[in-house]
């Protein structure tokens, strides 16, 4: 019903291709692995309300404590060592756990802590009397509810910029004064958004085309990125014990995965459609990928999910049967990957909270990359946190099979490949587009081509679909289509109950043309379903 | 559950309220209500019935004033005196230790966002449940206003929640409204600095004219029905053969001629403006202040049977219907009464000049005559006035008015009415034509939803982002097409409500529709 006002248009003119069914739905699944709920829309119910959001937290419980009593009802008697364990993590280990965390996998790594100094590195004279510090496109400030600093995206000590985390923290106290909450300044522009946490508040100074939703959606991943290193219960517990405390301790060596955070979101398309791609591979070869991984871990008892991705796009994912994976948990998972250069020299034990899945918690990660010559990383997801042994036992296992069925070589073909373009999909007028199918949360688009193969005008072409997208998405005027003819490219979105269409066409094409050229990618993007999207969602 | 036959006039606007949101896809936004109503969708045609439950019926709040209030900073910078910056504040009774930490807070939103942007100055502050404007109207002087965001009552889990319609508050429009009464101050007041250099730099009568100006003008601001004219404050000319044109040429040339003290003349017919001798910064002004302040309120004294009758029984004045909106009330007042006659600052970002503004009117045409401002004015001169105008543009407005009845085109004035509805914009002259608007009194009369009226101002607000040409096109949920063309400094708005149209069918659609009223206007495709 709501395919309406594109695909009508086959009644009248002289198309050779068959007409497209309203209902008409590539990539659409019955079931996902994935949440399809939108964030962006979940979020801006959130900041429009005066609902508490304390409220609601206090009545939802522990996903992860769910799982383990679960678990533990079926043990056997004499297994009630784990029991004690489980306990002890949920209670004082936590506290431990993280500083631990931030010792250990996050800072391990040397590399990664040089290649992360650069971004502070700005002499005393420099930092924010500097006009490059100023003309920068994107700040991100997090502070204290206390006006302590935390984090500056583009300067490393944080103390020189101790008068505007001051200001920041006055402005947001004196509007809490008057029983409201400060969203956003504008001049020109320039957007200042602002969004308070709990005991945190989050700040991005942007002259970008975003919308003021899409930065408070950005300033949600950098929380949930903390949130995800030392888990909402101990960040709330360590300002309630210490309004003052100076959580930089604590978050030593996350930085790295904040400022990958930031940058990952300038870039991926992802993040706004609330969406996850996923590695184009023949249906048989994923399956047996798949099929693998279940047939080695499905005996392991406690494992909540095991993810296969590799170049930022998921090959597969297998999950505990009743639970979900969050494309925003999902998103973070792949950012704490992307980062992290450790993982590719050896097998790594992490903690890692899963905001969405249980924020109060960890879960325990056995993280490895397949092969040397192999890209695609494995992480198994675990709430036992003693089961290191027994899961990397599982990764060898899995890949000798994976070798054995010539999958690694199906595997590193598709991410060596240049990747399907919109060229492929033979409409010459189409440049690019972004599909994303609601049903699975999944989303394809094509390689980027001239024009749009260099970094400016890649993320200029990422700010016009994050234009296109905030107005069709408009809390209150919610659109179905939107076609802008711009100087540079005409661009179309289309929203119905199925899917989210974005594409970017030549500037002077004709109506008729974008037309009979999104019917052309309907199809052929059906066509190709089974290779570009997960159709199924399976468990262990 | 009872249901009643909503049927009385008073009842409209609540109807069309109810069936806004329906259309627009979103079930109830009306909450607490006490029982059914059998609602005419004028839409559609037929009759849906609205579901209410138990309690009193409240629909969205409304968009109102909060405050209002004018600084700057460089006159409180002693310790001590810091209450000398705020130069007016409304409400007048708000307590002086929230004037200051509202004042405060504005001072250092601007001077943050300053530290980012020096380039670009502050223009909004977004909260949960206000939006606050800012505009610099002058070096160092800033007016801010602030106005709720109107919220609905939901219940999620049994308890009662408030959600706010932030979208609903426009920064482009609000803005615009901010502008504006900074304008009109000027126009009658001149300028902050002017006022402040003739005092020999004492604040008092700066204060003064702010509060005698902005106490009775922020009564008048309709908030609830600002849009994208509010962002234009365009001028709809009134379009007349060569012939008739000319003769209201002649008719203002003559004036000018006959009175020297008049330097400039305005003709207006209805609403719509024939001629103006001013600068077109100035007249956009001017023309608001008639159009949708003097005018109306002149009209609506006359009506009640005002100050003189229509067929006036005095045997001096007979032959005409001319009589003064501004001047004297009654001519034959033996008292010499001149009645009020507002002066007017015009040609402010050049050379300030003061003028009385005159306005005489006769059946449908009104005459604005700008006299110099040193000049005292006094009965003789109206009387003269009247005795030059009166007969003259009585036969006038005559041939005006048939010329208009004859190319008086299909003027839509029933809401339900499919047709398409536009607005049109020209920067260059500041020509403008809706007839999404049903009529000028900016009281809420529109031919759509608010939902879609809003929508153009979006797209408005996307307009920066396009250089001198482009197109938007969008479809809403309620299957409401609207459609903005830019080329070359003028802007043309459509809406077409059409349930099972394609983009192609639109784009003929807003075609013809361009053809048929803009011809010699050229877009860009």
């Amino acid at each position: 019903m709501a395919s309406k006002g594109l695909c009508e248009e086959h009644n009248v003119t002289e198309t050779e291709e068959p007409y497209v069914a309203p209902d008409f739905e590539p990539g659409a699944s019955l079931e996902s692995m994935l949440v399809t709920t939108d964030s962006l829309e979940e979020l801006e119910q959130e900041m429009d309300s005066s609902f508490d959001e304390r409220q609601m937290k206090e009545s939802t419980t522990s996903t992860i404590s769910e799982i383990q009593e679960e678990i533990n009802d079926t043990t056997v008697p004499d297994d009630s060592s784990s029991d004690q364990d489980n306990k002890l993590i949920e209670n004082d280990e936590v506290e431990e756990l993280g500083s631990q965390l931030s010792e250990t996998s996050l800072t391990s790594n040397e590399d990664c802590n040089a290649a992360a100094t650069p971004v502070g590195s700005l002499t005393e004279e420099e930092g924010c009397q500097n006009p490059d510090w100023k003309e920068r496109k994107k700040h991100v400030f997090i502070l204290s509810a206390a006006g302590k600093p935390i984090y500056s995206r583009w300067y490393g000590n944080e103390d020189k910029l101790v008068t505007i985390f001051g200001v920041m923290q006055a402005l947001v106290s004196v509007v809490q004064t008057n029983q409201d909450t400060i969203r956003s300044i504008h001049a020109g522009n320039s957007k200042f958004v602002f969004l308070i946490k709990g005991p945190i508040i989050l700040v991005s100074v942007s002259r970008t085309t975003e919308s003021v939703s899409q930065l408070v959606l950005q300033l949600t991943y950098v929380y949930n990125q903390i949130v995800s290193v030392l888990t909402s219960s101990q960040l709330n517990r360590i300002y309630e014990q210490r309004r003052n405390y100076d959580l930089r301790r604590l978050l030593a060596g996350a930085e790295r995965l904040i400022d990958h955070l930031l940058n990952f979101m300038e870039k991926e398309p992802a993040f706004l459609l609330g969406a996850v791609k996923c590695l184009p591979l023949t249906p048989s070869v994923r399956d047996s990928i798949t099929q693998t991984i279940i047939q080695t871990c499905g005996k392991i008892k406690n494992l909540v999910f095991a993810i296969l991705l590799a170049n930022n796009q998921l090959i597969t994912l297998v999950r505990m049967k009743k639970y979900f994976i969050h494309p925003v948990d999902l998103h973070l998972i792949f950012n704490l990957v992307n980062s992290s250069e450790s993982f590719k020299a050896a097998e790594s034990w992490t903690p890692i909270c899963l905001p969405k899945f249980d924020s109060s918690g960890f879960l325990h990660g056995h993280v490895s990359y397949l092969s040397d010559d192999c890209e695609a990383c494995l992480l198994l997801l675990t709430v036992d946190r003693d089961v290191f042994f027994t899961l990397s036992e599982a990764k060898q296992k899995i890949v000798e099979k994976l070798r054995h069925g010539n999958c690694l070589e199906a595997i590193n073909e598709s991410v060596n490949r240049a990747g399907y373009t919109a060229s492929q999909v033979g409409v010459p007028e189409m440049r690019h587009f972004l599909y994303k199918c609601m049903s699975t949360a999944q989303f394809w688009s094509p390689a980027l081509e001239p024009p749009y193969h260099v970094t400016e005008e890649s993320e200029r072409l990422l700010g016009l679909y994050q234009a296109l997208h905030h107005r069709l998405h408009a809390a209150s005027r919610p659109l179905k289509l939107l076609h802008q003819q711009l100087d540079k490219e005409t661009l179309l979105g289309w929203i119905t109950s199925g899917f989210e269409l974005y594409v970017a066409f030549e500037p002077l094409v004709t109506k008729h043309s974008a037309t009979n050229a999104v019917n052309k990618l309907l199809r052929w993007i059906k066509k190709e379903e089974d290779r570009l999207f997960i159709l199924n969602a399976p468990t262990f | 559950m009872i249901s009643v036959h909503v049927a009385s006039c008073q009842c409209y606007s609540l109807l069309v309220d109810i069936c806004w949101y329906e259309i627009d896809g979103v079930p109830i936004r009306i909450l607490n209500v006490v029982v059914g109503y059998h609602v005419l969708n004028p839409w559609q045609g037929n009759l849906s019935l609205v579901f209410v439950k138990n309690g009193i019926m409240t629909s969205k709040s409304e968009i109102n004033l909060q405050n209002f209030y004018v600084y700057n900073s460089s006159f409180g910078q002693k310790e001590g005196e810091e209450e000398k910056k705020i130069l007016f504040y409304y409400p007048p009774k708000t307590d002086f230790d929230t004037q200051m930490k509202n004042v405060g807070l504005s001072e250092a939103i601007v001077k943050f966002s300053d530290t980012f942007n020096p380039d670009q100055l502050c223009e909004a502050l977004h909260t949960q449940k206000t939006r606050q404007l800012y505009h610099q109207a002058e070096q160092g002087f800033w007016m801010v206003m602030t106005v709720n965001i109107p919220f609905v009552i939901k219940v999620k889990d049994g308890t009662e929640y408030l959600e706010y319609q932030s979208d609903d508050v426009q920064d482009n429009v609000y803005l615009a409204v901010l502008q504006q009464s900074y304008k009109m101050f000027r126009l009658f007041k001149g300028s902050f600095t002017a006022i402040l250099s003739s005092s020999g730099a004492d604040v008092t009568q700066l204060k003064q004219k702010l509060d005698h100006f902005f106490s009775r003008y922020l009564l008048s601001l309709k908030l609830n029905h600002s849009d994208i004219l509010d962002i234009f404050q365009g001028i709809q000319f009134l379009p007349l053969d060569k012939q008739t044109f000319l003769h209201v040429q002649c008719f203002v040339n003559l004036i000018e001629a006959t009175f020297a003290q008049v330097k400039y003349t305005a003709f207006l017919y209805n609403d719509q403006l024939v001629w103006s001798g001013l600068e077109a910064e100035d007249m956009q002004v001017i023309y608001r202040y008639l159009v949708t302040s003097l005018l109306p309120a002149h009209l609506e004294t006359e009506l009640q049977g005002g100050s003189m009758p229509r067929h006036p029984t005095s045997p001096f004045s007979s032959s005409h219907y001319g009589r003064f909106v501004t001047g004297p009330p009654n001519l034959q007042d033996s008292s010499g009464n001149i009645g009020k006659v507002p002066k007017v600052h015009i040609n402010n970002g050049m050379t300030p000049e003061l003028y009385h503004l005159v306005v005489y009117r006769a059946l449908s045409a009104t005459v604005c005559l700008f006299i110099e401002g040193s000049l005292h004015l006094n009965i003789d001169l109206f009387k003269r006035l009247d005795i030059f105008l009166g007969p003259q543009l009585t036969s006038l407005v005559s041939e005006v008015a048939e010329q208009c009845s004859r190319q008086a085109t299909t003027s839509c004035t029933n809401s339900v009415d499919p047709s398409p509805k536009f607005v049109y914009f020209n920067k260059l002259n500041l020509a403008q034509k809706s007839t999404v608007h049903l009529d000028n009194r900016r009281s809420g009369n529109v031919a759509v939803t608010p939902e879609v009226l809003r929508l153009l101002a979006d797209i408005n607000a996307d307009k920066a982002r396009m250089s001198t040409t482009g197109e938007i096109i969008l479809k809403t949920m309620s299957d409401y097409w609207v459609v903005g063309k830019l080329s070359n400094l003028r802007e043309f708005y459509v809406v077409i409500h059409q349930k099972n149209a394609n983009l192609i069918e639109i784009n003929d659609e807003v075609k013809r529709l361009s053809d048929s009223q803009l011809q010699s206007i050229f877009f860009h495709d």
